[in-house]
């Protein structure tokens, strides 16, 4: 059977979802220059999509991300895929079926190819404490889990993120830490129901 | 939760409320609490933790991302005075990340701890 080629970004998704309300601004405030160059039209046709392009920036990939994990866990379920864990994170969505030795895969940059792979193609699961320093400056800004896939692919999901160094006790890094150690237990014991261990 | 039953939760809490004797301890036990890792809210009901609590011999045996629950049940060898602490905790590999603590001084737990 045909493995599933895993790919964390689409790069035409990535490029439009940049750059498009960029042109289209710039269209925008040509056709303004050109046709209406003072009054209300001006103000829409320049204002309007400049406005529009930061909503879509901000709010944008969150809807279309959030909304295709949404039918993505209607059509696992529908599968027959057990979601007994899942993980939701910046950069991508996490399902575990520990019953049948499955894992689903959403990615934030490729949100249109849903991957459902059989645990089995985990050769590699742990977790980074994102510990640095030494002393009274160690700390962490990020914990995460992580897996690979094939022995090639890397995927990372981050339990916490921060733009502070949290003391490695401090109870946002031990929460971190646990759900990561919680994913990290449920991705092995899927992996060892897929091998049949 | 009042901050002094907190501050009593970490020190003293062995003495008595009462005569401020030091009590013994009639049992200690460790619980698990099967609720995930950020699903834990405090709660009012002590059938929230009957209902749910399940003996185990160590923290070992909590699965990551579990919650886990300290019992501690205190007499006052002066007074008579007697309470339980239930002290709710998630363990993090060899840390524990406290969350919250309860005192029962009216016996609500006896029936669970001894079955009477």
């Amino acid at each position: 059977m045909e493995q599933t080629q895993i790919k964390k970004v689409n790069g035409l998704y990535l490029v439009l979802y940049i750059l498009l309300p960029i042109v289209i601004s710039a269209v925008c405030m040509l056709i303004s220059v050109l046709f209406f160059p003072k009054g209300t039209g001006a103000v829409i046709l320049i204002m309007g999509p400049i406005m529009i392009s930061f909503i879509w920036w901000v709010v944008g990939g969150k809807t279309i991300f959030s909304n295709t994990f949404k039918k993505f866990e209607t059509e696992l379920d529908q599968q027959g895929f057990v979601r007994n864990h899942t993980f939701r994170s910046n950069g991508c969505n996490v399902i575990v079926d520990v019953v049948n030795g499955g894992i689903a895969v959403l990615f934030f940059w490729n949100p249109f190819d849903k991957y459902v792979l059989p645990a089995s193609r985990i050769t590699r699961i742990w977790v980074e404490d994102g510990k640095t320093g030494s002393g009274i400056l160690e700390g962490s800004s990020r914990v995460s889990f992580l897996m690979e896939i094939d022995g090639r692919i890397k995927i990372r999901v981050n339990t916490f993120t921060s733009n502070k160094l949290w003391r490695m006790d401090s109870d946002y890094i031990l929460t971190g830490i646990s759900k990561a150690d919680m994913m990290a237990q449920a991705l092995q014991t899927a992996k060892n129901k897929s091998m049949g261990i | 939760m009042g901050l002094f039953k907190k501050i009593q939760g970490f020190f003293h809490d062995d003495w008595c409320s009462k005569c401020q004797s030091e009590m013994h301890e009639n049992l200690r036990q460790l619980y698990a609490l099967p609720v995930m890792v950020d699903q834990y809210e405090h709660q009012e009901e002590v059938e929230y933790f009957t209902g749910r609590m399940q003996k185990v011999g160590s923290k070992a045996e909590i699965p990551s991302g579990m919650y886990a629950c300290d019992v501690v049940a205190y007499q006052c060898p002066a007074c008579g005075y007697k309470v339980v602490k239930l002290t709710v905790f998630l363990p993090v590999r060899d840390q524990e990340k406290f969350e919250d603590v309860y005192f029962f001084e009216k016996g609500e737990l006896d029936r669970f701890l001894w079955g009477n």
